[in-house]
């Protein structure tokens, strides 16, 4: 049997305290999809920059086509035909295609764009990833991007094609012909390499898949047919994690919604207009999940459902009460409570520490005096750390020098502990691994269950499926229709996202592609 | 999910305790680490001042040790010093307070200006006709309130019309600074004066009185007393933590119901008040009356003096002392070692940057 494109042989590297990667091997051959799967944190990120010649190993071996190599930069790696499709795509937007695969060709091809785009024409046709080498990337949708970079990098010559998490940003169509490229990549002799924590695309693509846990190898090349879900969630986890059980309590009818937004235009913070005529409706007890393509207006919708963002027409109520006056501070009294979409900008107070961003949350904070009474403020920290279960870090902590995934439990313990009339969470699981999801997703539901309405948005479908009532499926600014999320089609939902039948190009989802 | 470019993705369940401390460094209590901090920069500046000495032929280590005794080991001095640091603590203070909203007064020369000002016209108004001590007390009062409404003009801009405050609080020191050449040259000017423009000096019943046997004034203790509340204001009470929260992400400070612009606003009126405090203090126990030079770099030097105290109240104390302690440094280095007047300047200036630098890379290597 011929050697592996690439092997990686006990493979360290330690940051500070962390062993990031501990002899770790792993290997891609000619031919395969090759999926490396793990939680944040678990090294995957790290292995790849190994192999990309970012980072160099504290030890270990790197062999390619059976040969020892040394790779000290992503040009070495290139150059052994290692080609790497990050999660942020690295185009300019201002190019045409053409000029930006130019680009990155460089000295290689001097014989003018006209040349270039011969060849883009014949890549796309040889690796069936269409592309109009014209059109400039900023008018193209993520998808479309992502489909420049892959051949960008196939052009410069790559055997072996890294994706990192490459479907975190697609819709459910997009993601099915991102296998179809990947499945053409193998059948041509490529070795693929595809990042990603959703179970469902390893079985879908995957030949052999790699489980990487705090920075060792638990499970390495396996068929994952060998293996059930709950076995890789074990392998990813440590431990077994049970299915989520969803008590679904019915929704009392009379009692005014918890959210309703009626015809809600908003401008976007690009002064663009981000939200059309949105209307949707939470009643208490309802978890509503928002869907859509990156940009369609989900964070503004969130902002709006929060106060935080001005409505050019239409209303927002919260518990039956049209939000006035100062906004914020009403929607903050009617007992709302958000989960930003982006924590670290827009949570994080810089000098504070855990205990001082508790007050942060909106809810009444206790008073001593012309002070806060911090010592109260600490046991009510500390009991609902008990309650919500999420590991909130020491309250002396600086929260701007935790990791994301532990801001995040911050913000979500601040949020989820005590019962609220509305919460609006976006992207609740970001950054937390298997397990805090998990809890969070508990948490949503027992808040549900005690009478909050929720609104949820999500990249995650099958997070939405699994735990909304209805999903809102957002499309450029309006909210293109609502479907119930019992025998949820995934691919009608995919179809509202990408606003018909097919992928038109999606303006609004620049912001989010950077 | 995202997977994290950088290093130490440290995701494991329960947090683990903080990162052991990387060197002896994060060991050190704070206020060691400050003083080393402070030592070291200073010993730095104080090496290349040196050097900046033997170019230009002097001997530095008799400049030294004549600044040294002229200064530290004389009582009128180090006298001397304590009352110049009481203007540049009160001015620093104005940068402190805004800066924790996350505001930058570059003002502080005006609002003492404007405090002064305000503190000479009650003075004038007055004259002898009210007792002493309410003259004294209503100018103190009056030169707060001057110095606050100079600032919140500063703070209106920015928040009506977006105007930066660091600009407009520059550019009104400047209209401070004509407005009292105007008075004192004009509508104000003693007529008894000796013909040089100037205010009539404030009724001796009216001045700060000093501690017997020295030429310290009172007004320190309203200094002393200011620095106390202010750091009090800040570790106390929830308005000084709300403006932690506005200056550390005022976003953050928004989306928790902080009224945002009320404590913006009144960040930077509580910074003026503490500059105009100052300039009645500086009229009232050291000038007497308003002339050209009056309040000339006190707000200044008290804008480098919080940078070096790194906008805390307390540390605010200790650089207004240096600094001062540097002013009348210079004298000596003027009067004793014949050398021109800009020098102490220069080793100011090598203070300042050795210090501010010191605390960035600190920063850097933090982050």
């Amino acid at each position: 049997m011929r050697p592996p494109l690439i092997e990686v042989l006990d493979h360290s590297i330690r940051f500070g305290e962390v062993l990031a990667n501990d002899r770790v091997g792993f290997d891609v051959r000619a031919g395969e999809i090759h999926a490396l799967v793990g939680e944040n944190g678990a090294g995957k990120s790290t292995l790849l920059k190994l192999i990309y010649g970012v980072y160099r190993p504290d030890s270990g071996e790197l062999l390619a086509d059976g040969k020892q190599v040394l790779i000290t930069s992503p040009a070495d790696a290139r150059a052994l035909g290692i080609g790497m499709v990050f999660q942020d795509l690295r185009l300019v937007p201002a190019l045409t295609v053409t000029e930006n695969i130019a680009l990155a060709l460089g000295g290689r091809f001097r014989t003018g764009l006209d040349r270039v785009s011969r060849q883009i024409h014949e890549a796309s046709v040889r690796h069936g990833l269409q592309v109009d080498p014209d059109r400039q990337v900023r008018h193209l949708s993520i998808g479309e991007r992502q489909r420049v970079e892959i051949l960008k990098v196939l052009m410069t010559g790559a055997r072996l094609v890294i994706l990192d998490e490459p479907t975190s940003v697609l819709a459910p169509q997009e993601v099915e012909s991102l296998f179809g490229v990947m499945r053409r990549m193998r059948e041509n002799g490529f070795g693929v390499v595809i990042v990603t924590h959703k179970l469902g695309e390893v079985r879908a693509v995957a030949d052999r898949v790699t489980v990487l846990r705090a920075g060792r190898v638990v499970l390495r090349g396996a068929d994952p047919a060998d293996h059930d879900d709950a076995a890789l969630v074990e392998a990813m986890v440590g431990r077994r994690v049970p299915p989520l059980t969803r008590p679904r309590p019915p929704v009392p009818d009379d009692a005014p919604p918890a959210l309703e937004l009626v015809a809600v235009d908003a401008d976007g913070d690009r002064g663009h207009q981000a939200l059309h005529g949105a209307g949707l409706r939470v009643r208490p007890g309802e978890i509503v999940g928002v869907a859509g393509v990156a940009g369609s207006g989900q964070k503004e919708l969130c902002e709006v459902a929060l106060g935080l963002r001005p409505t050019t027409s239409g209303e927002v109520r919260i518990a039956g009460t049209p939000l006035s006056g100062d906004t914020v501070t009403h929607a903050l009294a009617l007992g709302a409570v958000g989960i930003p979409e982006d924590p670290v900008s827009d949570s994080v107070v810089v000098g504070l520490t855990v205990l001082e961003h508790m007050p942060l949350g909106g809810r009444p904070v206790p008073k001593r005096g012309v002070g806060i009474d911090w010592k109260a403020l600490a046991t009510r920290s500390r009991e609902a750390d008990e309650r919500a279960g999420l590991h909130l870090a020491p309250l002396h902590r600086q929260v701007s020098e935790l990791s994301g995934g532990t801001i995040q439990r911050v913000v979500l313990t601040r949020a989820l502990a005590d019962d609220a009339a509305l919460i609006v969470a976006a992207y609740p699981s970001r950054g937390l691994d298997i397990a805090n999801t998990r809890r969070t997703q508990e948490l949503l539901l027992e808040r549900a269950a005690g009478g909050a309405g929720v609104l949820m948005v999500s990249e995650d479908l099958d997070e939405l499926i699994s735990m909304a009532d209805r999903i809102v499926v957002m499309h450029d600014g309006q909210v293109a229709g609502t479907v119930d999320a019992v025998g949820a089609d995934r691919m009608a939902i995919g179809r509202l996202m990408l606003g018909g039948a097919d992928a038109a190009p999606q303006p609004d989802a620049e912001g989010s592609a950077a | 999910m995202t997977a994290t470019a950088t290093p130490p993705e440290r995701e494991v369940g329960p947090v683990p305790a903080a990162p052991a401390a990387p060197t002896g460094r994060a060991a050190l209590p704070a206020i060691a680490d400050t003083v080393l901090r402070w030592a070291a920069a200073l010993a730095a500046a104080v090496a290349v001042f040196g050097a900046v000495l033997l170019v230009t032929g002097a001997d530095p280590v008799s400049v030294f040790t004549n600044a040294w005794s002229n200064t530290v080991l004389n009582g009128d001095a180090v006298q001397q010093i304590l009352i110049k640091a009481g203007p540049f603590a009160l001015t620093a203070l104005a940068v402190v307070v805004p800066s924790r909203a996350g505001l930058v007064n570059v003002g502080g020369e005006g609002q003492l200006i404007a405090g002064g000002i305000a503190a000479a016209g009650v003075s004038l108004a007055l004259g002898s006709t009210s007792p002493g001590g309410l003259t004294m007390i209503l100018m103190i009062v009056a030169g707060i309130a001057a110095g606050a409404a100079w600032a919140g003009v500063a703070a209106l801009l920015r928040l009506t019309v977006k105007v930066n405050e660091a600009v407009s609080t520059l550019l009104l020191n400047y209209v401070a600074l004509d407005l009292m050449l105007f008075l004192i040259y004009q509508p104000w000017k003693d007529p008894h004066g000796t013909g040089q423009p100037a205010t009539p000096p404030v009724p001796d019943a009216a001045k700060l009185p000093v501690f017997t046997g020295s030429a310290v004034h009172v007004g320190l203790l309203l200094v002393a007393l200011a620095v106390v509340a202010v750091w009090a204001v800040f570790r106390w009470t929830a308005w000084g933590y709300r403006l932690a929260a506005v200056g550390g992400n005022p976003e953050a400070a928004r989306r928790a119901g902080l009224p945002v612009t009320r404590l913006l606003l009144t960040a930077m009126i509580v910074g003026g008040a503490l500059a105009g405090l100052g300039g009645a203090i500086h009229l009232a126990g050291v000038e007497y009356q308003l002339r050209p030079s009056f309040g000339s770099q006190l707000g200044y030097i008290g804008f480098l003096a919080s940078w070096l105290a790194r906008h805390r109240p307390g540390p605010v104390l200790l650089s207004a002392v240096v600094l001062a302690g540097l002013a009348v440094a210079g004298d000596s280095l003027q009067i004793d070692s014949a050398l021109p007047a800009a020098t102490v300047n220069i080793l100011t200036g090598l203070i300042l940057i050795a210090v501010l630098g010191w605390t960035g890379s600190r920063k850097k290597a933090r982050a």
